[in-house]
């Protein structure tokens, strides 16, 4: 029997030029950039600086991975990172006196995941468009942030959490080993747990989710808190390997974690992602600033490249998804 | 029979929300400013209020269309800094002309990523803004430019018909301009078509894809302005004039009732929520509070404001399931 | 009723084909429709209905062939001159814009001027005289997405029919309406005839085609099979030319003997939805649940299931009085909805067939963390056989196949939770024929293994076939309870408008 009775249907998902684009692109990408690096500078292909590269993005990784169930659950996006962000790291430096580094950490943590839990209840209960709402949580979490510290800056004291955090285990720096780690436990939680399935659903059709059962409300919560945890935690490393933090500390970072996500292939609109792609994201967005750097640009350029590769990503994802789908 | 009249006040809150929040503000100020309620803060309230009003106003089309563009900050750094660059090479004039035109180029851009390349707005203009603040940066070094003739932007916050500014005098006209617009001409009828259900309004023959383009163009048109003239006024231009305003842009719209799911909105209720805002953060920093505290009560103030309006109306799908309880009497019943 | 054998051609389409990638859409399919005519044109899914409409509306353009209308022949043609030419399309899915008025829906794309703005006055005019010619009573002031959906279709015939058409094409008028409300369509139809207006009718429901065609068109496969004066066709002929089989039993009725009390509703009731409701379902049993649109069956099913609450009454399952108040715990207690809304309610499109079938009984399928992927998909792939999913690939989008398909995964999603109660909401709306009679044959599967099926249809011939005991809503109330043996279209009517008291 022809395809008569879905006459719309031209391909079999597995095996659209799309799809086949999308899962070479990222190696593919990766490989182009480590070949542009090598011919652009002889300092690029060097182990020293590739292990600089991955070290310096694991911090904002850690919030791809968070901002990768907020786009697949349909959560749009979540702006209030450099907030949480900026609040985990002030907290666990400004409270180490007070409590001593290890519990000041936690307590960075937990306050980061609290303003998360708020976007979650927000978002997740209450429906509030994500991009208010977390416009709206990131504006007071940040001011309160600088309120703590009559916006100044706040300096470590010396401990063994930061002597651990700046060090390397097996030749690897702990942070990478954070961000794999990290990576490794979530990529199962979406691809092949219940939870992963459920935040698919809602991102997917959140009325047809309900309907069938799925806890819609919490998966998009979660799905904030969750990222609000993995910001806390960034703002904590940060802070505790730069020995120092300002309210600013997290500015732009989850314009770089929405490029890492997007550019490893989610859909802004939900219901399709991996962690995989995204750590492919992190490290093409992590090469393409070295090799801005590298290259002799300007910083400010980075912004530039990045804004456009996002704009060429979506772009040329967007184009197969149309050409493939139904009329 | 609580519960019956706390929620219709909650409900009476949202509505009147704007008129409540100029009370409390007027309230609030007078009680703390010496000579708070007076013409001459009344002026200034709604003169500061201009760049970010033109901001707001830009967007409030997009917003309509069930679009969204956050690159105006962006937008009207780079127009500002275009002016201020070209003042001493072609003269004031033409130099705020310039600086308007490059607002509508960025628009241009955002117009065909989003409709020829079919990008999410909320995507493209991420990009667009990440672009167009770090060329920001590039082109000035990081540093603010200093205009070459600063007198000429004086006479934009001098004194107009009392209470108004010239240039918050054309902010106004703009706002009305663009409510005429909106709510009587048909192409601001068919806005509300294609942001409320595009597929309906391409079906009756209206450009949709025209009409999402236009708002990208107005809205840099607008970003542009409201850098023009804060540059003219300030004498300088900044590379992140723009950057921090546009969480105020958006809270302003917010508050004035415009949703982001499309198809609802007007430029007055704008309008009203820039002022409120504006007299807002006029008491607080009158008051002596520091900025980043302001931070907190204007976020304060937007989920405040949006959850009362969430628990109040409820989801805000349209044509839910009980609106299905509205009878219908054919006029000829028949009996099978 | 006059028919106009002898009337001007309104509509002639020749030797129309149209082909996709890979799928011959058309096949030399020709059409023609008379002025003052209701030609009905049937087929299953797939068989080029909609592509034919398509093509006449200018959405597509054919490969071959001509059409021939108001003294035009082009070979194809824009929508906007379609349009001009006088065609006017009312689809399934309303093209009716929620935020604005009802008035200004009417003229929207056409606005009356004045100067540069909008003549209000004269859109206001325009919109009450159309509304009074369809005889609809509709405030034109009155935000569109205000209305109900049968209000809101009238509306679209309204914008329709303010153009002046020669030729209207109805896609599935009537498959979220209810008898009241089709009957206050035929009659728009009746008047839009008289009128000179050729009808183009597209539907499944033949009964429909046997009452207001004049000629049927069947198409099956792409190709034009044949064209008869509905007075001499008989509904299972056209099946048998839409199909090309003998489908003997449509709807297959076994007889089982019934079993406990599986679901039983005392008095429920929830404000402005449904009042002081009882019924209740037997294992091994098929209930029918009847009523106009608006009754309240819907809400009814709702509640029972957990989507929305109930504000008083009991409900008891087994026995057991249950507090069900969301969906997780109806799975849990045994009960699955298969909702009225595929589109918005029952399907996630951009997931796998796989992944949608095992959407509500996920965390059963899982170890302590992990989905167990083998298990999964040998679940599924039985289904999909069991339920003839065609084609039966597992792993493709939910989105890329017909409406009959997505129906049936959407019950084996529900099937799989192995529920005690089986609730259906219009289960085979929008659904061709052939998976109609593969749905009836699920659901008889399903009672005859012991489950309680308690089924909502505004079809009556599919009630009257399928149930044992029919319940009857009005305005939300329960006014009657019909055995199979006292059930016809007439006592059924006849309580769902009212005309019993309650039993």
């Amino acid at each position: 029997m022809t395809d008569l009775k879905t006459p719309a249907v031209t391909f079999d998902k597995t095996r659209t030029p799309g799809t086949l684009f999308s899962t070479l692109s990222i190696p593919v990408a990766i490989v182009v950039l480590v070949v542009i690096g090598a011919i652009v500078s002889p300092s690029f292909l060097t182990v020293s600086n590739l292990t600089n590269v991955i070290n310096a993005n694991s911090t904002v990784g850690l919030i791809a991975l968070g901002m990768t169930f907020v786009m697949v659950c349909g959560g749009l996006a979540d702006l209030s990172v450099p907030a949480n962000v900026a609040m985990g790291a002030l907290v666990t430096l400004g409270a180490q006196p007070v409590v001593g580094p290890g519990a000041a950490a936690l307590l960075g943590i937990l306050v980061a995941t609290a303003g998360g839990v708020i976007n979650g209840l927000l978002v997740g209960y209450l429906r509030i468009n994500p991009i208010i709402a977390t416009l709206g949580t990131g504006s007071v979490l940040l001011g309160l942030s600088q309120l703590l510290i009559g916006g100044g800056i706040v300096y470590a004291q010396p401990s063994d959490l930061a002597n651990f955090v700046k060090s390397s285990i097996l030749g690897v720096p702990v942070l990478i080993w954070i961000f794999v780690i990290v990576a490794l436990i979530l990529q199962p939680l979406l691809s092949r747990t219940a939870y992963g399935r459920w935040n698919l659903a809602v991102g997917g059709n959140y009325q047809a989710a309900a309907a069938s059962g799925v806890p819609v409300r919490f998966t998009k919560a979660s799905a904030f808190a969750l990222t609000g945890l993995l910001s806390g935690i960034c703002g904590t490393l940060l802070a505790l390997s730069n020995g120092q933090a300002r309210p600013i500390i997290g500015t732009g970072y989850e314009f770089v974690a929405i490029t890492a996500v997007v550019i490893g292939g989610t859909s802004v609109f939900g219901g399709n992602g991996s962690i995989f792609r995204t750590v492919g994201g992190v490290i093409i967005t992590a090469l393409i600033g070295n090799l801005i750097i590298l290259s002799g640009l300007p910083t400010q350029a980075t912004g530039l490249i990045t804004g456009a590769i996002v704009v060429g990503a979506v772009g040329i994802d967007a184009y197969f998804r149309r050409k493939a789908g139904r009329e | 029979m609580k519960g019956f009249t706390i929620s219709t006040a909650a409900s009476r809150v949202v509505q009147y929300r704007l008129l409540v929040m100029l009370v409390a503000v007027a309230v609030f100020g007078g009680l703390n400013v010496d000579d708070f309620l007076t013409i001459n803060t009344l002026q200034s309230v709604i003169d500061r209020a201009t760049v970010v009003g033109f901001l707001a106003l830009g967007l409030t089309p997009v917003l309509i269309a069930g679009q969204i563009d956050l690159s105006i900050g962006s937008t009207m750094s780079m127009a500002g800094i275009t002016t201020i660059f070209l003042q001493s090479y072609i003269g004031n004039i033409p130099a705020a002309l310039v600086g308007l035109v490059v607002g509508v180029l960025i628009g241009v851009i955002n117009a065909v990523l989003v409709v020829v390349f079919k990008i999410n707005s909320l995507v493209a203009t991420l990009a667009t803004l990440l672009v167009f603040a770090s060329l920001a940066l590039l082109v000035t070094n990081s540093y603010p430019l200093s205009s070459s003739d600063p007198i000429f932007g004086i006479p934009l916050t001098a004194d107009f018909l009392a209470i108004f500014t010239p240039r918050s005098a054309m902010f106004i006209a703009a706002a009305l301009i663009m409510f005429v617009w909106l709510k009587a001409t048909p192409s601001g009828r068919n806005l509300y078509a294609v942001g409320s259900n595009a597929p309906a309004a391409k079906s009756a023959g209206i450009n949709a894809n025209g009409y999402l383009a236009a708002t990208f163009v107005i809205s840099g048109l607008f970003a542009g302005a409201a850098g023009v003239l804060q540059s003219l006024s300030t004498a300088a231009g900044s590379p992140v004039a723009g950057a921090v305003m546009l969480i105020p842009a958006i809270t302003a719209v917010v508050i004035g009732g415009t949703r982001l799911e499309g198809g609802r909105g007007s430029s007055l209720a704008t309008l009203g929520g820039v002022l409120a805002l504006g007299a807002l953060t006029a008491a607080l920093e009158y008051s002596g509070v520091p900025s980043y505290t302001q931070a907190v009560y204007t976020g304060l103030l937007l989920i405040l404001l949006i959850t009362l309006d969430r628990l109040v109306s409820g989801d805000g799908t349209t044509a839910s399931r009980t609106h299905r309880r509205v009878k219908v009497e054919p006029t000829t019943p028949r009996i099978p | 009723m006059t028919k106009p054998e002898q009337s001007a051609l309104a509509l002639r389409m020749t030797g129309i084909s149209k082909s996709f990638p890979g799928v011959k859409a058309l096949q030399n399919v020709n059409l023609e429709v008379r002025e003052g005519e209701v030609h009905a044109i049937v087929g299953e899914n797939g068989a080029g209905k909609s592509t034919l409409m398509k093509i006449l509306a200018g959405f597509y353009q054919p490969d071959e062939g001509e059409i021939q209308a108001a003294g035009e022949t082009v070979s194809h043609w824009t929508p906007r001159e379609a349009r001009d030419r006088g065609i006017g399309m009312i689809y399934q899915e309303l093209n009716l814009v929620p935020d604005l008025s009802v008035a200004e829906n009417i003229s929207l794309g056409a606005m009356p001027r004045r100067g540069p703005f909008v003549d209000y006055r004269t859109v206001t005019v325009l919109a009450k005289s159309v509304l009074t010619e369809l005889d609809a009573d509709i405030d034109p002031g009155t935000r569109l997405g205000d209305l109900s959906i049968s209000q809101q279709q009238l509306v679209e015939i309204a914008k329709v029919v303010a153009r002046k058409p020669r030729i209207v094409v109805f896609d599935e008028p009537t498959s979220s309406l209810g008898d009241k409300e089709t009957r206050v369509l035929f009659d728009v139809i009746e008047k839009m005839r008289s009128r000179g207006i050729a009808i183009i009718y597209i539907s499944h429901r033949l009964q429909e085609v046997m009452e207001i065609g004049d000629r049927v068109t069947v198409l099956r496969d792409g190709r034009h099979i044949e064209t008869r004066d509905v007075a001499g066709v008989t509904p299972d002929q056209m099946v048998r030319l839409m199909v090309g089989r003998d489908l003997s039993e449509m709807f297959p009725k076994l007889d089982l003997e019934l079993g406990e009390t599986v679901l039983s509703v005392t008095n429920i009731s929830r404000v402005g939805q449904f009042e002081d409701v009882t019924l209740d379902v037997r294992a091994n049993e098929i209930v029918g649940l009847a009523g106009l649109v608006g009754s309240g069956r819907t809400e009814v099913a709702r509640a029972i299931f957990g989507l929305d609450p109930i504000d008083s009454g009991e409900i008891s399952l087994r026995g057991k009085v249950v507090r069900i108040t969301n969906p997780r715990k109806g799975v849990a207690a045994g009960i699955a909805l298969v909702p009225e809304d595929r589109k918005g309610q029952g399907i996630i499109p951009a997931l796998s067939v796989r992944e949608n079938f095992t959407l509500a009984v996920i965390t059963r399928i899982t170890n302590a963390l992990l989905i167990f992927a083998r298990r999964e998909k040998a679940i599924v792939t039985d289904l999909a056989d069991r339920l003839k999913v065609n084609p039966p690939q597992i792993e493709r989008p939910l989105n890329a196949f017909s409406g009959g398909n997505q129906q049936k995964v959407v019950l084996g999603k529900w099937l799989l939770s192995e529920p005690s109660l089986l609730i259906l909401d219009e289960p085979t709306r929008g659904v061709d024929v052939g998976a109609k009679a593969d749905i009836h044959e699920i659901i008889g599967e399903f009672a005859q293994s012991g489950g309680a099926v308690l089924m909502i249809s505004s079809e009556l011939p599919e009630l009257l076939a399928v149930c044992d005991r029919i319940f009857v809503l009005h305005e939300g109330n329960l006014v009657a309870e019909i055995p199979r043996a006292a059930a016809s279209e007439e006592s059924v009517m006849r309580a769902a408008t009212g005309q019993v008291s309650a039993a």
